[in-house]
């Protein structure tokens, strides 16, 4: 270490170590809350982001979705092509399906859902939303007759509480009438009701494709297939194998189903998350610089005797940086011991939100900027004060 | 020495205008005590503030040392008050966070002494102030004679030129007073130390080489 330098140190140990004890605990507990206050929203918003990624993946679209070719409305042979995608290595299994708008009427209490035909055994080796059943039981496979009702769609008794059209609270053993888009009209049992936490699925209808097929009197047709892959974040390169292994279909990701939602969940909670930290730096801010301020101009006499007996300028600057920076880097520490016993309580306990329960996801990346930019406010906040009083005349400093 | 030509202070501007000091020529020769005396606003701090480079003239030329002293920049000034000049408050002005060895090791080590040099530095320098026991006292457990002895052996460390001391005795009783005026008096004869004191007693000349005496911002008689 230079002398200067270890000048500075010296002087800004001692001034730690034999200075107010109750002060300096005081500012590193604030530096610590707002060490925490950076690191906790932004960590809980990627918890939250974690969720949803998870429940697009879980009950809507698996990790790829398989369209018709850019000139056709559906996919034909489904059977032969499922199996082809079976086929290609990294397919864990893979889905067909047919939706469409379709009217349901319970007691005189009418709206138009999607309707959602389904071969539940594929369906249960793609989605999770098997695992959601509220009452009721899951569709089979052979099920005609039968259908599965989402709890959003299902409804309320009290429809005043329903903020979407429903059938205001229909239950399971009930009957609905569906009118498809054909112009047939079936009646259907409900034999399940699903709260699976995610809007899409809970506002949906299910039913067999067998059935589907004897409404339509289509055969062997879908306009999707969901696929679930071995491995979650490697779909792009999943997508490339599958074409190269001659699926002519339109292939999407997860991601591109559901970048729109994403960009703009992600997007209102940036903005949040912006203003939060700009709170929490400025806070940081103000405490150190006011407890720097406070310390410099308490010292004032005592800085211009330093000055007047040969100490430079900088040295003395260097010294209230060094107290700047210490009290970052134990303001940080005991952020961090914060911080860990919050997270452990909450991936123990985790917060219930409508997707389900959010843990607190703690990105490296998070960590290092909350790390970097209360250093750089240290830095920042040691170095003005004692650059103002150490600019100050001498002798009004020595005169106090 | 030291060879002050026609040196003025002025404070304010205009109606205002406050001449501390009014054309003072001033010279000391090494090795002398030399005491400033004056009543109260005669110039006698601020001619001291000049001769340790707390301050600027107005006008006129300050030689310390060989070196003409008004045209060095505040960074050469700092080192040269670190290098060349020791000065001793009038009410000690220790860091109360510091033990009595880490006061006087600061200066010396800015100078760049190693640690190892500078701890025997500070405890040779207590030693001779007679502050041997009271090494890792902080001022604060220290009375106000002990501190102005350590204060006077911070100004000492770095083997100054000249020691320059305003009113060391002011917040000291007549015994206290004795110990430092004596402790001054023996360093300026064994070290062959320069040294400039401002004191409004008069007992206090009887130690003093010879007595500059100030008033209305002019040197009366002394000046040489």
């Amino acid at each position: 270490m230079l002398e200067e330098e270890q000048v500075a140190f010296f002087l800004a140990s001692r001034l730690i170590t034999r200075g107010n004890k109750g002060t300096l605990l005081l500012t590193i507990m604030i530096i610590a809350m707002v060490f925490v206050n950076l690191i906790f929203l932004p960590s809980i918003i990627a918890g939250i982001v974690v969720l949803f990624n998870q429940q697009n993946i879980d009950y809507s679209y698996g990790n790829l979705v398989i369209e018709p070719r850019e000139d056709q409305l559906l996919i034909t042979r489904v059977g032969e092509l499922q199996q082809k995608i079976n086929r290609v290595p990294g397919v864990v299994a893979s889905t067909p399906r047919y939706s469409g708008a379709a009217t349901i009427v319970s007691k005189g209490k009418s709206t138009t859902p999607l309707l959602i035909a389904i071969n539940p055994d594929d369906e249960k080796q793609v989605l999770k939303i098997h695992t959601g059943i509220a009452s009721g039981d899951y569709l089979n496979d052979g099920d005609t007759g039968q259908i599965l009702i989402g709890t959003t769609l299902a409804g309320n008794k009290d429809q005043t509480v329903d903020r979407t059209p429903t059938l205001g609270g229909v239950d399971v053993g009930k009957t609905v009438e569906v009118t498809f888009r054909n112009g047939v009209t079936r009646q259907y049992r409900i034999k399940g009701i699903i709260a699976s936490g995610q809007f899409s699925v809970d506002s949906s209808a299910f039913i067999t494709r067998k059935e589907l097929d004897s409404v339509l009197g289509t055969t062997d047709t879908a306009n999707q297939i969901l696929v679930r892959t071995q491995t979650t974040g490697k779909e792009e390169a999943m997508r490339i194998t599958l074409m190269q292994y001659g699926i002519q279909e339109k292939i999407w990701t997860w991601q591109d189903k559901s970048a729109d939602f994403l960009k703009s969940i992600v997007g209102s909670f940036d903005i949040i998350n912006v203003i939060s930290t700009i709170v929490s730096l400025v806070i940081a801010v103000v405490v150190i610089f006011i407890v720097i301020f406070i310390n410099t101009v308490y010292r004032r006499k005592q800085i211009g005797i330093l000055q007047a007996i040969g100490i430079d300028r900088s040295i003395i600057i260097k010294s209230y940086i060094f107290q700047a920076l210490f009290i970052f880097a134990s303001g940080t520490l005991a952020g961090c011991a914060l911080l860990f016993v919050l997270l452990q309580y909450l991936t123990a306990s985790p917060l219930v939100f409508p997707g389900g329960p959010v843990a607190p996801v703690l990105e490296p990346m998070l960590l290092f900027r909350a790390i970097a930019s209360l250093f750089i406010v240290s830095l920042i906040a040691g170095f003005l004060p004692s650059w103002l009083t150490t600019r100050e005349d001498l002798l009004s400093a020595i005169r106090g | 020495m030291i060879i002050g030509s026609n040196l003025a202070k002025i404070y304010g501007k205009g109606s205002v205008e406050v001449r501390a000091l009014d054309g003072v020529d001033i010279s000391i020769r090494k090795g002398e005590f030399v005491g400033i005396t004056g009543a109260s606003g005669s110039g006698k701090s601020t001619l001291l503030h000049l001769l340790g480079l707390l301050d600027r003239p107005t006008s006129g030329s300050l030689i310390i040392d060989g070196v003409e002293v008004a045209s060095l920049n505040e960074r050469q000034r700092t080192l040269f008050r670190l290098n060349r000049l020791g000065y001793v408050f009038q009410d000690y002005a220790l860091v109360p966070e510091l033990t009595a060895e880490e006061n006087i090791y600061l200066p010396s080590k800015v100078r760049g002494m190693t640690v190892k040099e500078c701890t025997r530095a500070c405890r040779d320098i207590l030693g001779l102030v007679g502050l041997k026991d009271r090494v890792s006292f902080l001022p604060g457990e220290m009375s106000g004679g002990e501190q102005q002895r350590v204060a006077i052996a911070r100004a000492l460390i770095n083997n100054p030129a000249i020691l320059l001391a305003d009113e060391p005795c002011a917040n000291l009783d007549t015994r206290n007073s004795t110990v430092i005026l004596e402790l001054i008096r023996k360093l300026n004869k064994e070290l062959d130390q320069t040294v400039v004191m401002v004191s409004h007693e008069e007992w206090h000349q009887k130690y003093f080489d010879r007595v500059v005496v100030m008033q209305d911002g002019k040197i009366v008689s002394g000046g040489e």
